[in-house]
């Protein structure tokens, strides 16, 4: 027996719970929670579970969606307006594992500033998700943003917009790139953004934020492509990079073997898979 | 002993021992012993759009040793782009030379007149065990005639084939050289014409029914570089007939680490399921590398 013993690609469980990982992007049954509000939600976190256990995972932060026409499903949305709570099942069955950021509708200002009070103000929610498809993509530039920013702001929420940068353009027109995030975020430097998926081109998504200092990179949703936490460290600086996990669409393997595979240090590693986001969450 | 044996390492898989308050007995305990890893899709050499921290043997063959793969088979970045094939093949053959760990697989491409003799260099010359397609990287589609000829020509000579059906998400690639997918839906009509031909589709993202029907033909294997979901692994190869799945990283371009995560991350594989997809798919499916 060779003495390199490894857990196939894992590090040993000592240096995995070093790392106390704090997920910024678990994504179950990201589309549509059911139509109970909470059912396919629930089976996604149970299909989660033995990734979130070998990667030993302290919490995982989701995105409900809370009844501003974030989804398709008419009935849903009325449902959930009318028993906003229902939401909430997930968060009672994973009392110390799951956090929560409310998915918004730009497109719907009156709406998101009502749902903003009424789970960020009045907890539990850590901050908002604007998605890049579905019905209330906006792209981030638009001034339905502004008033927004603005509230979250005051309640010191966290952000986080979806981003890619594609070859060949964009797949639909209310999409946003890292450019465009950086353009909002230079309106609103007192408060931080979360770049998710880091604009899945990160090469470019990297420059784009670079001289945005109020703007973090996210890490994942898309192939464990080799160097890219090599060129975020170099030009970002670690702090400024959040590790996601995209469970459990896509993969323990994928998006935590980005950080623990990458040629940095140790202490760089622990800012990205969790000092970071619990620096922004205000839970140091 | 072969030259595998010399490289066999020893490997303990998984022992996860999370303390999840609200997962109850959150321990999970298996040290099976996986002692023979084979890599099916690796490539050496440069990438032309990134530089890659792994693109220096010593590094790739280092980190790989070091995960416990016990043998990668290996095409070349090259073989995308070069025309002068022959050379390439020789740079991959004298890079393999001294290092038991990598088998190298020869690049051909049937749009190049001469590409015959690439492929005789191949089986003969080179002594190589198969060969590496990258039909939308050279411009012709599965229904082109010399596809066809280069399968029965490949399976006359006990090559085995893979055909990599993409290398880059066509979301992140070079605006200038943007390369779609290889449309996979001609394939089992020509299998048909070619029954013994033996296949290994790479880098693909398939699913039912095309999946299904290449699945049907006993010829046809695949990786597991770019299935991803937490799961997904484990469901390809429910979806399969047995033997089917063959673990491959893609590395250097892919972090080799998240392919072997992915492999087990679920829990849903046992120790046999684990050993098939690792290594004895492979040795099975293509039984002459092995020896």
């Amino acid at each position: 027996m060779n003495s390199n013993l490894t857990q196939l690609g894992l590090p040993a469980a000592e240096t995995l719970q070093s790392y106390r990982i704090w997920d910024s992007y678990f994504t179950p049954s990201y589309s549509h929670p059911g139509a109970d509000g909470s059912s396919k939600v629930m089976a996604d976190v149970e299909r989660s579970l033995p990734a979130i256990r070998k990667g030993h995972f302290e919490k995982l932060c989701w995105f409900p969606h809370i009844g501003v026409g974030t989804t398709t499903d008419n009935d849903f949305e009325e449902l959930v307006q009318k028993k906003p709570n229902i939401i909430l099942k997930p968060f009672e069955r994973w009392p110390t594992l799951l956090l929560g950021m409310i998915q918004l509708n730009a497109n719907n200002v009156s709406a998101s500033l009502d749902a903003i009070n009424r789970w960020l103000r009045d907890g539990p929610m850590l901050g908002v998700y604007f998605p890049g498809g579905g019905p209330s993509a906006m792209t981030c530039t638009h001034r339905n943003f502004h008033p927004l920013i603005e509230r979250i702001a005051d309640l010191n929420g966290v952000i986080m917009q979806h981003t890619w940068f594609k070859t060949g353009g964009k797949t639909g027109p209310a999409e946003s790139t890292p450019a465009e995030l950086a353009q909002l975020a230079a309106r609103f430097p007192q408060q931080k953004f979360l770049c998710a998926h880091a604009g899945g081109e990160w090469e470019q998504g990297i420059r784009a934020v670079q001289n945005s200092p109020n703007v973090l990179i996210e890490t994942s949703g898309f192939d464990a492509t080799a160097g890219f936490i090599e060129m975020a460290v170099r030009e970002l600086g670690a702090e400024r990079i959040v590790f996601g996990s995209h469970l459990p669409s896509r993969s323990l393997g994928t998006e935590l073997g980005k950080i623990i595979a990458a040629e940095i240090t140790e202490e760089q590693k622990k800012l990205i898979l969790g000092e970071n986001y619990r620096r922004l969450l205000n839970k140091e | 002993m072969n030259r595998r044996d010399l490289l066999n390492l020893a490997v303990s898989v998984g022992t996860a021992s999370a303390v999840l308050p609200t997962i109850a007995h959150a321990r999970v305990e298996l040290t099976t012993e996986i002692h023979q890893i084979i890599d099916t899709n690796v490539s050496l050499f440069r990438w032309p759009f990134r530089r890659l921290p792994l693109d220096n043997i010593d590094g790739l063959t280092n980190k790989l040793r070091s995960l416990g793969i016990t043998s990668a088979w290996v095409g070349s970045f090259e073989g995308l782009f070069h025309r002068d094939v022959a050379a390439v093949n020789t740079r991959l053959t004298n890079a393999a030379l001294d290092r038991p760990e990598l088998t190298p697989i020869g690049s051909v491409n049937p749009t190049l007149s001469g590409w015959e003799h690439d492929l005789q260099q191949c089986a003969t010359a080179h002594r190589m065990l198969g060969i590496r397609l990258h039909p939308n990287y050279h411009g012709y589609t599965l229904n082109d005639p010399r596809f066809s000829r280069l399968l029965n020509l490949a399976s006359a000579a006990g090559l085995f084939v893979q055909l990599a059906v993409s290398m880059e998400d066509t979301r992140t690639q070079s605006a200038t050289m943007q390369v779609a997918d290889v449309d996979l839906s001609p394939l089992p009509a020509v299998l048909e014409k070619i029954p013994a031909a033996k296949i290994q589709l790479l880098n693909h993202k398939l699913r039912s029914p095309l999946l299904q029907q290449l699945g049907s033909h006993p010829g046809v294997f695949f990786d597991t570089a770019r299935i991803d979901g937490t799961d997904s692994i484990p469901k390809l190869i429910a979806s399969l007939p047995s033997g089917r799945v063959l673990f491959g990283s893609h590395a250097p371009f892919l972090i080799p680490e998240a392919a072997l995560i992915r492999v087990h991350e679920s829990d849903i594989l046992d120790e046999t399921g684990l050993r098939s997809v690792l290594s004895n798919n492979a040795k099975q499916a293509f039984r002459k590398a092995m020896v």
